[in-house]
């Protein structure tokens, strides 16, 4: 019962980050039409800018520094580069992201190693947190807190702002929008820098729990697609209904039969392609991309 | 002389010259026999991405799924009789056969949706694999497995043996080569005549027509995932093929084989080369393999220069090497013959 309570709650910690990471892959796809193999490169990015904040100054000013770092990298990386790709198909743009996704992971070799980082042992990060006979560390507790609290502002942003509005209604129908007169691309470029922040504050927040090395980037990556396609490409409440469940979905498996925990998201994802191709709660409409 | 001919005689000649004229820019023959065998797998590769503008994200499980195939049946089947054309039969087979089921249900797909699926499955591939330590030695992968001998007629022949010793100046010496290359060059031969016919066939035609318009081509009347199937199969063969020919060849088979990082290799040498070109994948494949066997040596940042190179050619040359070449060639061609029409 410990142990499963324990699956569960790292389940959720696991999940959260994956949710994170779909919600800004999934409002970059729903405004920019932009399949972003980039975006697991903005966590990996701010998870190294955290680390080395950290060291100095402690871990609060890592977690603003990341985010922001990233926003502004995600920023360039967009005027400079993949503005261009916004109207090609999702191949080429699968390509160009992929592209950068490799020059970043190996910029970060370059500059860091390819050893694996780890945190140093602040005070913060060995409380931990006592119910009954359930131990956990507190640090994990406050990570999904803080993840909750971002995501409900992030929601907050979409459905309460003008830009919220125009990135809903972009997802429905971009053509209409423009047609309408809606600002898609000063809308863009927010949700862009917006994705990536989360991304990278994620990216920051997340290694002192998990470890940190060039390639963490694409392993978060990979199952945060296969979260998006699960949930439902462009939707929000898709990305975190499907986050929740691969991340709790792996973790319990990890727990009862620890060989299939990898096979099992895949097998996941593989089956909600198949039956329903949109997501558990996407729009019919963007399947044919 | 017909342009088939002239195509199959050019393409030997570069076979024959290519293992000399490599040696004398630093590469040696063994890199040329790896280089032919890849090569393989990226048409295969570009096949399914140039001829149905399908992006498989996968196609590790079939290069991988060949290489552990053929190495099982050495190990497991024929150990006292390690036959080369029953390994490498079987292990295409087996890639057939798993790109028949996998296609079965990607087919269907596109875009995106297309490349996830087949990503998931060559990740259910990897850890299925990764986690059967008993058969495939799990994160170690197999080595040290029978060297398959090739039996022709009454002779069974080790493509191990160097040929006989000639020097040749600045070109080597002939006992670089081992048989190794000219089998490998023959299957690279008949593949490259193989996939000439095929995309040059009505078959490639249809494939064509379904990739521009598909509801237009479904009207007239073809069944279109039928042919992505028929292609995906085809592909999936071919890069099966390629890696039960490299596992013989190394005489192991790394994990990475079935890894995301293998399928993300055969994406960057087809693009780089040129999409639906018959020589890009090629090219692409013996580039970037001769600046890795010289560069990740000297330089440990070699694999950023290589996603500059591959970011580089998406940007400044979306047609690919081959591809850009292909369409100065014709620009010329049609400047040309616009020319002597004006005279």
């Amino acid at each position: 019962m410990v142990a499963l309570t324990q699956a569960l709650l790292n389940g959720l910690v696991l999940g959260l980050i994956y949710v994170a990471i779909a919600v800004g892959l999934t409002i970059v796809f729903g405004t920019l039409r932009l399949v972003n193999f980039a975006h697991g490169a903005f966590y990996a990015i701010g998870a190294y800018i955290g680390l080395v904040v950290a060291q100095q100054w402690g871990l609060g000013p890592a977690l603003v520094a990341a985010p922001l770092a990233v926003a502004l990298f995600a920023v360039i990386l967009d005027r400079v580069l993949l503005r261009a790709f916004y109207s090609k198909d999702a191949t080429s743009q699968i390509l160009v992201t992929f592209g950068i996704a490799l020059i970043v992971e190996e910029t970060l070799r370059l500059i860091f190693g390819s050893t694996t980082l780890q945190y140093p042992p602040l005070p913060a990060l060995a409380t931990s947190f006592a119910m009954g006979p359930i131990v956990y560390p507190a640090y994990r507790l406050l990570f999904a807190l803080g993840v909750v609290v971002m995501l409900v502002l992030v929601w907050l942003f979409l459905e309460k702002t003008d830009y919220g509005l125009i990135v809903r209604a972009g997802v429905r129908d971009r053509t209409m929008v423009q047609l309408l007169g809606g600002n898609i691309k000063a809308a863009s470029t927010i949700v862009f820098a917006l994705g990536a922040a989360i991304a990278g504050l994620v990216g920051a927040a997340a290694s002192p729990i998990y470890s940190i090395a060039p390639g963490t980037g694409f392993a978060f990556l990979v199952p945060s697609f296969v979260v998006v396609v699960v949930g439902g490409l462009g939707s929000f409440w898709g990305a975190v209904l499907g986050g929740l469940l691969i991340g709790e979905l792996q973790s319990v498996t990890t727990l009862v039969f620890p060989p299939a925990a990898n096979v099992v998201i895949y097998l996941c994802m593989a089956v909600v392609l198949l039956l329903r191709p949109q997501g558990l709660l996407g729009e019919s409409e963007v399947i044919r991309q | 002389m017909s342009p088939g001919l002239r195509f199959a005689l050019l393409t030997a000649l570069g076979l024959a010259l290519f293992p000399f004229a490599f040696h004398a820019i630093d590469g040696y023959a063994g890199l040329a026999t790896q280089i032919l065998i890849m090569s393989i797998a990226s048409i295969g590769f570009n096949l399914l991405l140039g001829y149905t503008g399908l992006l498989s994200y996968g196609h590790a499980m079939f290069y991988g799924g060949g290489g552990y195939v053929a190495a099982l049946l050495l190990i497991r089947v024929m150990p006292q009789h390690p036959n080369l054309w029953l390994a490498v039969l079987g292990a295409t087979l087996a890639a057939t056969v798993l790109a028949l089921l996998v296609g079965a249900l990607a087919v269907r797909l596109y875009g995106i949706y297309f490349a996830l699926l087949t990503l998931a499955f060559a990740q259910m591939i990897f850890f299925v694999v990764e986690q059967s330590q008993d058969w495939t030695n799990g994160d170690d992968g197999l080595q040290n497995f029978p060297a398959a001998m090739l039996p022709i007629g009454p002779y069974s022949i080790d493509l191990g043996t160097p040929l006989p010793a000639l020097p040749l100046g600045p070109f080597g010496n002939l006992s670089d080569i081992k048989l190794w290359y000219i089998f490998a060059a023959l299957v690279f031969f008949g593949v490259m005549i193989g996939v000439r016919a095929l995309t040059r066939s009505q078959f490639g035609e249809v494939l064509t027509a379904i990739r521009e318009n598909e509801e237009r081509s479904t009207l007239i009347g073809f069944n279109a995932p039928a042919y992505r199937l028929a292609a995906f199969a085809i592909s999936g063969a071919l890069t099966g093929l390629a890696g039960a020919l490299r596992a013989l060849y190394d005489g192991s088979v790394p994990i990475d084989s079935v890894g995301i990082e293998r399928s993300g290799s055969f994406v960057i040498f087809t693009i780089v080369g040129g999409v639906q070109t018959l020589f890009g994948p090629v090219v692409g494949t013996g580039l970037i393999m001769y600046l890795e066997a010289v560069l990740s040596g000297k330089l440990d940042y070699w694999r950023l220069i290589e996603g500059v190179i591959f970011v580089a050619v998406i940007i400044f040359l979306p047609a690919g090497i081959v591809g850009t070449i292909n369409n100065r060639v014709k620009e010329r061609r049609a400047l040309l013959a616009a020319s002597v029409r004006a005279k």
